[in-house]
């Protein structure tokens, strides 16, 4: 019994261990876009303010992004569901000695790697391109066809999974009945398979346009002059991080919270519905005055779908009268202050340490000559460790004149210039 | 006409069978077979200007493949260093992740997969959540918490296990947990299938005659879950190994990813050829290692992607 309670304890532990790996960076990264500082950090905590919201509406590139998003998006759904439809018509009625080898060709995408596909897709139609005679700028070498073809070799694979799983419970003597009653084969396929087919056709889209909309390695060798989001996202990402991009990941997270809540709220209701109706008697059914369960009743997905609403509206309205300009205001100050007895500190420092050297500099009178040169209470005194010093004192002066500056320990005024240091190395690395 | 294509047509009707074959030949040719081989055959060509090409200088080459292996002629060194240890290294490391990836999902699919409940409902969104967010978004996430200064350094100084932040990300343990994050639904989700049809009987019985709980899972879970661990394993691998997004924002400065070196030959040396022949072996060398793997632990091709 005590082994046994402690599996069970030793799973919580795991499980919340593997949730906090899964749900904690997201939940880090969308408190960093109420963060004021402009590198995204959630500590310190210094003030809450809305101001990376509308930073990121005003970018330009960003938005831009979205829109191209959304074309290549709507193109992949339409090409990707099409051709994954026809593949898993023709998985069921293939020769069955080529079966295998078609399903290994079809599946095959899924495991290619993207940057490969990209590859591929590029230099295939580069060669079709220039095999035709077409300039530069024809329709074959466009950034978007080559983006909605490149991405849609593989999403087809995606969409085709999703199909099979439904097609395999298709009954074909349906189609074949409306054969016999008369039916062309299109009036059979629209009236008859297309009906069954509409969840999975139905999910396989959402699938096609949110995986098309993620795609990163094949877009990246394929995007032309149309960058999706995600292509933007990297750019900016690579070269400089700011908490406008947390701003961009909240809305997607809330977006997407929002959709599975909505989605799991509906097929609890239409659970609950059908339970309901199951219990009816048959009197209550032909008077059609059955009571359905009401919406919220016995739904946590629809509570706490309108909780997470009402919070947005909540948050939007205080975003709009709400100004954090004294909070930033009372930090830059305390800074300031900071700073300030920094360098106090520094100078006091520095003067014991001339002290020391002048009484040191009457046994080794050479090493005080420069000293006393230049020394004095200017920033530029010393000649041995006193240097080094200055040179931080200098640092902490330029940090604190930019209104990004750090509040706490000195080693930090040295941490954004280092990363932005390796965001610049990366980049040119890449 | 072939009867089987007449069959075909007799079945489906001329135009919708004409469609569907349209579209077949289209994805299967158009888009799968003729732009790999195309890419195979570009990676045998020397790198040309444009008027170039179609030239009496456009023969067939192994330079693009020497290279890899050699570096550039008359270079310092015998072998390509550089290069090849970076490709060992994303090998090594993909590995790496794949494995830490199966110990970290395992038992959370079995788990999933074998018990009753609503809660269950609500671990499955969570799950999915962060898989509908994009790649970058989640690479952006790790690094704000692995940064010199994010969330986990602070942490970890002012608990005092370090006395200086940590640089998670030039010791590429960043790079790691992000791989291994991004991927996890990939793990899960085929485990979670095979494991979901597992009868529970079948664990009771073992369980009665007293086997033990390690020996319950050696023996009945692990090998009936095989076909879901292997294709589970085969995609955490082949997309880590082929993942750009990752390596470019989470890798530290000094270190690459082997996709990093092909987008440079695209995009920095303008080297086609060069770019598509490290692509080239980049895909044949993880499929061998995967079919070598699969034959391992003999499991069949046909069981992956169900």
């Amino acid at each position: 019994m005590k082994n046994l309670s402690f599996m069970r304890l030793s799973l919580w532990v795991y499980l919340a261990i593997f949730f906090a790996y899964l749900l904690g960076p997201l939940v880090i990264m969308s408190a960093t876009a109420f963060n004021s500082p402009s590198f995204p950090r959630m500590t310190p905590w210094e003030c809450l303010t809305f101001e990376w919201f509308s930073a990121l509406f005003r970018d330009e590139r960003i938005l831009n992004g979205i829109w191209n998003s959304i074309l290549v998006g709507a193109g992949t759904v339409v090409l990707s569901v099409a051709m994954g439809l026809a593949g898993a018509l023709m998985l069921t009625q293939i020769w069955p000695k080529l079966r295998a080898t078609y399903y290994t060709v079809i599946i095959a995408p899924i495991l290619i790697p993207g940057v490969v596909l990209g590859i591929s897709t590029l230099v295939f139609w580069d060669r079709i391109n220039r095999m035709l005679g077409l300039g530069a700028d024809s329709w074959l070498s466009n950034g978007l066809f080559l983006t909605i073809i490149g991405q849609s070799t593989f999403i087809a694979s995606y969409c085709m999974l999703v199909l099979v799983a439904r097609l395999q419970r298709y009954d074909i003597a349906l189609t074949e009945a409306a054969l016999d009653l008369g039916a062309t084969h299109a009036q059979a396929f629209r009236k008859v398979l297309l009906p069954f087919m509409r969840p999975a056709i139905a999910s396989a889209a959402v699938l096609a346009f949110l995986a098309s909309f993620e795609n990163y390695n094949t877009t990246t060798f394929t995007f032309g002059e149309y960058p999706t989001l995600t292509i933007e996202l990297a750019q900016k990402v690579r070269y400089g991080i700011t908490p406008a991009i947390s701003a961009l990941a909240f809305i997607i997270v809330v977006l997407t919270v929002f959709a599975a809540l909505a989605n799991e709220a509906s097929l609890r209701r239409k659970e609950l519905v059908a339970a309901a109706r199951k219990k009816a008697t048959v009197e209550e059914l032909e008077s059609g005055r059955l009571k359905l369960p009401g919406f919220l009743s016995s739904n946590a997905a629809a509570v706490a779908l309108v909780v997470v609403a009402c919070a947005t509206v909540a948050v939007v309205g205080t975003a709009s009268v709400y100004s954090p300009a004294q909070c930033i205001a009372d930090i830059q100050e305390q800074k300031r202050l900071e700073t300030q007895e920094r360098i106090q500190e520094l100078r006091r420092q520095r003067d014991l340490r001339r002290q020391q050297q002048e009484q040191q500099g009457e046994a080794a009178p050479q090493a005080t000559q420069p000293s006393t040169g230049t020394g004095n209470n200017s920033g530029f005194g010393g000649v041995f460790a006193p240097g080094g010093l200055s040179g931080d004192g200098e640092e902490g002066i330029e940090a604190e004149q930019e209104p990004q500056g750090n509040s706490s320990g000195f080693g930090n005024v040295f941490d954004p210039n280092a990363l932005s240091g390796d965001g610049e190395d990366d980049g040119s690395g890449n | 006409m072939p009867s089987f294509l007449r069959e075909f047509f007799k079945r489906n009707g001329t135009g919708m069978g004409s469609l569907m074959l349209g579209l077949v030949l289209f994805w299967t040719i158009g888009l799968i077979i003729l732009p790999q081989l195309s890419m195979l055959d570009f990676s045998f060509r020397p790198n040309l200007p444009p008027p170039e090409i179609g030239g009496p200088k456009d023969v067939y080459t192994l330079e693009n493949y020497k290279y890899l292996v050699y570096g550039p002629e008359g270079g310092s060194q015998d072998y390509n260093a550089v290069d090849l240890k970076v490709f060992f290294r994303t090998l090594v490391a993909a590995i790496c992740v794949t494995i830490f990836n199966l110990i970290l999902c395992y038992p959370i699919a079995y788990y999933l997969a074998q018990t009753k409940g609503n809660h269950i409902r609500i671990f499955a969104l969570m799950l999915i959540i962060p898989y509908w967010i994009n790649e970058i978004l989640r690479a952006f996430a790790l690094r704000i918490i692995f940064g010199e200064t994010g969330v986990l350094n602070n942490m970890l100084v002012g608990l005092g296990v370090f006395d200086t932040p940590f640089d998670f990300i030039r010791n590429d343990i960043a790079l790691y947990a992000g791989l291994g994050y991004a991927y996890i639904l990939l793990m899960i989700f085929p485990i979670y299938n095979v494991i979901e049809s597992l009868d529970r009987n079948q664990i009771e019985a073992a369980r009665d005659m007293g086997a033990s709980w390690a020996k319950i899972h050696q023996r009945v879970v692990i090998p009936y879950a095989k076909p879901g661990i292997s294709s589970g394993c085969t995609m955490v691998f082949m997309l880590s190994a082929g993942a750009l997004a990752a390596p470019q924002i989470l890798g530290g400065p000094s270190s690459l990813w082997f996709t990093q070196l092909i987008y440079q030959q695209f995009n920095d040396n303008s080297d086609w050829p060069q770019g598509a022949a490290y692509a080239v072996v980049l895909l044949v060398t993880c499929i061998l290692l995967v079919l070598a793997v699969m034959r391992l632990f003999k499991v069949n091709m046909g069981d992956i992607g169900k």
